[in-house]
């Protein structure tokens, strides 16, 4: 009998074992994440970015570039081309982000124009308040 | 243990527990020639709960739109905590619990147990078992993955075989002349909502026709004592036999270890063999990989396809033989209980296994 | 009699898998709509270039591009050369864009059209300012190869400077101290797409990391284009920075995956455990 109650409590072990390894998984699945050290705005004044000009910024790690076009404001595109990876340059000339790549070109919306890219730029949600543009 | 005893009296007084306890697992009895694949039914059922369960945590953070459905997916297996292991079990479990359920029907088959007056249970398990098949098909797009697009594009062009109705039954299934966005909302709304019910609706038909009738005796070594023909309802008790609790439910149990251990033996060292590299891609409608092929369990139908020449022939013969596997109760009339008392259905039987063996490995190339 | 015949359907269905292009047959039933499979196009440069009465110096190109990474990437005959690749009779006409073989002061342009950053560092490079003064000096297929003769455009690697390479107009010196230069950057590069490759055969999905590193390659490989050693040595510092975090969560992701391996197998052990004891539970008492 003593083996069996050996066996008894050794089964109780190992099943609790087992409820704490699936239960600790468990509430960290199902708990919120915590609050991510990611910058949620982005703040810049207007008057950084005259009309027609661009500028370079990262914003969560990604490099972006924030256009003020001449007739539509401010856009703020990621400068990752969607091909392969390689960060486009703005050419003011021709109101182009190129890529250097292997010729992406995308217009000041973003959007694919000629190339391989297969995707539009990603673009990131600005507001202009007062003085300010605010990106995020 | 006295707060033990205080709750099973407080039950007892309410719905006499005790007797109830007593009827179901003590006085049901598992025949006394029961062997291990007795435990299959129960087993699947277990393989079901653990899909559900995954299912359900997963639906936590899966997004069924083809623009998130592939990101969500890697956010579950990368940024969430343990979401790994949560999808992997889901994964592995989903083709585990195909083999289990296969080996549960061929072992009820090789026993009799679909013979009168367990009729309905094999046409229910029957069904239950084509409800399994299309979780699988309509789960596996789900991921939005090169590999779910192709594998669905082809599995639901099948039916263009129909000569009239087919290229309609194809629109319907994929919501449109392609597989897209409306897709895999049906699917989804199929997968998570419509079968889940019909399936435990199944079940518990199933459940109650074997607990009615009591659990079929297997026809082997036995006299033909047991061959009285069943002309009135009465239970098999098999007042010989063993008490389902605790003999037969340790057995389970055992059983239910042995499946949980090897989910886990795969999980930790095959954790790529259900998953290949187009399982990682997102789903690109422009670009086929060079090796479309559905999911393991059917390879057997897709290769049965390609064999035969024609495609409406090839879809009916696939139709007839589900019709007869549905319907065999009904198709067998000879009244030898012991299959191994009958040489031609004993050699079918294991023609027909050799041969999904060989379509399967076949189909895989 | 009723289950031989069942048996005998089944089992007569497999000599008819002796049925000659069975595969080919079921692929044209079910995957030629278009929703099935993939549009193979009718390309009219390959179509007259593989032929029979093909010049033999223009037979080859279709085979040598069949093994270049341009193909790989599905860059093909119109995409450099113009033309139109769906119209045979308008298929090498200017009006549709096509330019033919360049000139060998040419070639640079004629790549740049793709390879813009490229061509910009080149062109300001010694090799560039050679070759559109004197007529003479390294273009582009000098080093990397075209679909000429038995040549493929291959991937590009630091073994393209070599000593049989760069010692036709120079010593081979100054070669040799710019792959010195570049090599630890580009062994770094190398041992990263290393690793990439088998996190992606364990399940793992990077692509936002392969383009973080991808770009930071291209950077590095362009730059090399302006043959200054002087800046190449300047700027790989600035370029080992930026491998560091790719190589750092290119570690913890491996730690990562063999947290999950051994956390599995301890699960799998306690289950296994589990049911030996309860076999041995199960067993008739020895009484």
């Amino acid at each position: 009998m003593k083996r069996r109650k050996f066996l008894k409590v050794l089964l109780g072990l190992l099943g609790s074992a087992t409820v704490v390894t699936f239960a600790y998984p468990l509430v960290k699945f199902l708990a919120p994440p915590e609050a991510e050290s990611k910058t949620r705005r982005l703040v810049l004044k207007k008057s950084e970015i005259p009309t027609g000009e661009a500028k370079g910024f990262t914003f969560n790690n990604i490099p972006v570039i924030v256009i003020n076009r001449p007739d539509k404001g401010f856009i703020a595109l990621s400068k990752v081309c969607t091909h392969l990876g390689c960060l486009v340059t703005y050419e003011r000339g021709k109101k182009i982000l190129l890529c250097p790549c292997h010729a992406g070109v995308y217009d000041i919306e973003g959007n694919v124009v000629s190339g391989p890219p297969p995707k539009p730029l990603q673009k990131f949600p600005v507001r202009v308040e007062g003085e300010n543009v605010v990106i995020g | 243990m006295e707060v033990g005893r205080k709750i099973r009296d407080w039950f007892e007084i309410r719905i006499g527990l005790d007797e109830f306890a007593n009827v179901q697992f003590r006085e049901f009895r598992v025949p006394r020639n029961s062997n291990v694949f007795h435990t299959l039914g129960l087993v699947t059922v277990i393989a079901y709960m653990i899909q559900v369960i995954t299912g359900i945590l997963l639906l936590v953070y899966y997004i069924p739109h083809p623009e998130f459905a592939f990101k969500s997916v890697q956010e579950i297996m990368s940024t969430v905590s343990f979401g790994w292991l949560l999808r992997q079990v889901h994964v592995v479990g989903s083709s585990l619990m195909v083999v289990v359920v296969f080996l549960h029907m061929a072992s009820v088959f090789f026993m009799g147990g679909y013979r009168k007056p367990r009729e309905m249970t094999w046409v229910v398990g029957g069904l239950m078992f084509l409800i399994t098949l299309m979780f699988c098909l309509s789960g596996y797009l789900l991921p939005w993955t090169q590999l779910s697009y192709w594998a669905t594009t082809v599995v639901t062009s099948i039916p263009t075989a129909f000569p009239y109705i087919g290229d309609f039954i194809s629109r319907v299934l994929r919501g449109g002349e392609y597989v897209t966005g409306i897709t895999l909302g049906r699917f989804f709304a199929l997968h998570v909502s419509i079968l889940p019910p019909l399936f435990l609706f199944l079940m518990l038909l199933h459940i109650f026709f074997v607990k009615r009738t009591g659990l079929s005796t297997p026809p082997f070594g036995l006299s033909s004592e047991q061959q009285n023909p069943w002309t009135e309802y009465r239970r098999e008790t098999h007042p010989d036999g063993y008490p389902f609790y605790p003999h037969f439910v340790k057995k389970e149990i055992f059983m239910g270890m042995l499946y949980l251990t090897l989910m886990f033996f795969f999980i930790t060292f095959f954790p790529m063999l259900f998953l290949p590299e187009d399982a990682n891609t997102p789903a690109d409608p422009l670009r086929t990989p060079s090796q479309i092929r559905p999911e393991w369990y059917f390879l057997v139908p897709y290769q049965m396809l390609k064999l035969v020449p024609n495609k409406f022939i090839g879809i009916t013969l696939l139709i007839l033989l589900v019709a007869v596997f549905l319907l065999w109760p009904f198709l067998d009339t000879k009244k030898e209980p012991n299959i191994l008392k009958r040489p031609v259905l004993k050699t079918v039987f294991f023609l027909i296994l050799i041969l999904l063996a060989v379509l399967t490995v076949w189909g895989s190339y | 009699m009723r289950y031989l015949l069942l048996a005998l359907l089944m089992v007569s269905s497999l000599p008819l898998g002796s049925f000659a292009g069975y595969r080919e047959k079921f692929e044209k039933e079910f995957l030629s709509k278009p929703w099935a499979g993939e549009q193979v196009e009718e390309d009219a440069c390959i179509a007259c270039h593989v032929a029979e009465k093909m010049d033999p110096k223009f037979k080859n190109i279709p085979q040598s591009w069949k093994m270049s990474i341009h193909y790989q990437h599905n860059v093909s005959c119109h995409n450099c050369h113009g033309g139109d690749p769906k119209d045979a009779e308008m298929s090498m006409s200017p009006q549709r864009g096509f330019v033919g073989t360049p000139k060998y002061t040419e070639v640079p342009e004629f790549c740049g059209k793709c390879h813009v950053g490229i061509l910009k560092n080149y062109l300001e490079s010694g090799h560039g300012k050679a070759l559109k003064s004197t007529g003479k000096g390294p273009n582009c297929v000098t080093c990397h190869g075209s679909h000429k003769e038995e040549q493929y455009i291959k991937k590009a690697s630091i073994d393209i400077i070599n000593e049989r390479l760069c010692s036709k107009c120079h010593s081979y010196e100054r070669a040799k101290i710019m792959k010195q230069a570049l090599f630890l950057t580009e062994k770094k590069m190398g041992e990263l797409e290393e690793g990439f490759s088998r996190l992606k055969a364990e399940g793992v999905y990077i692509e936002e990391e392969e383009k973080g590193l991808f770009n930071i390659q291209a950077e590095f490989r362009t730059l090399f284009h302006t043959v200054d050693v002087s800046l190449v040595k300047e700027r790989t510092d600035d370029f080992a920075k930026k491998l560091e975090p790719i190589e750092i969560r290119l570690k913890n992701t491996f730690s990562e995956l063999r947290f999950r391996r051994n956390f599995s197998a301890f699960i799998m052990l306690l289950f296994a455990g589990m049911g030996i004891v309860v076999f041995i539970l199960s067993r008739p008492p020895k009484e």
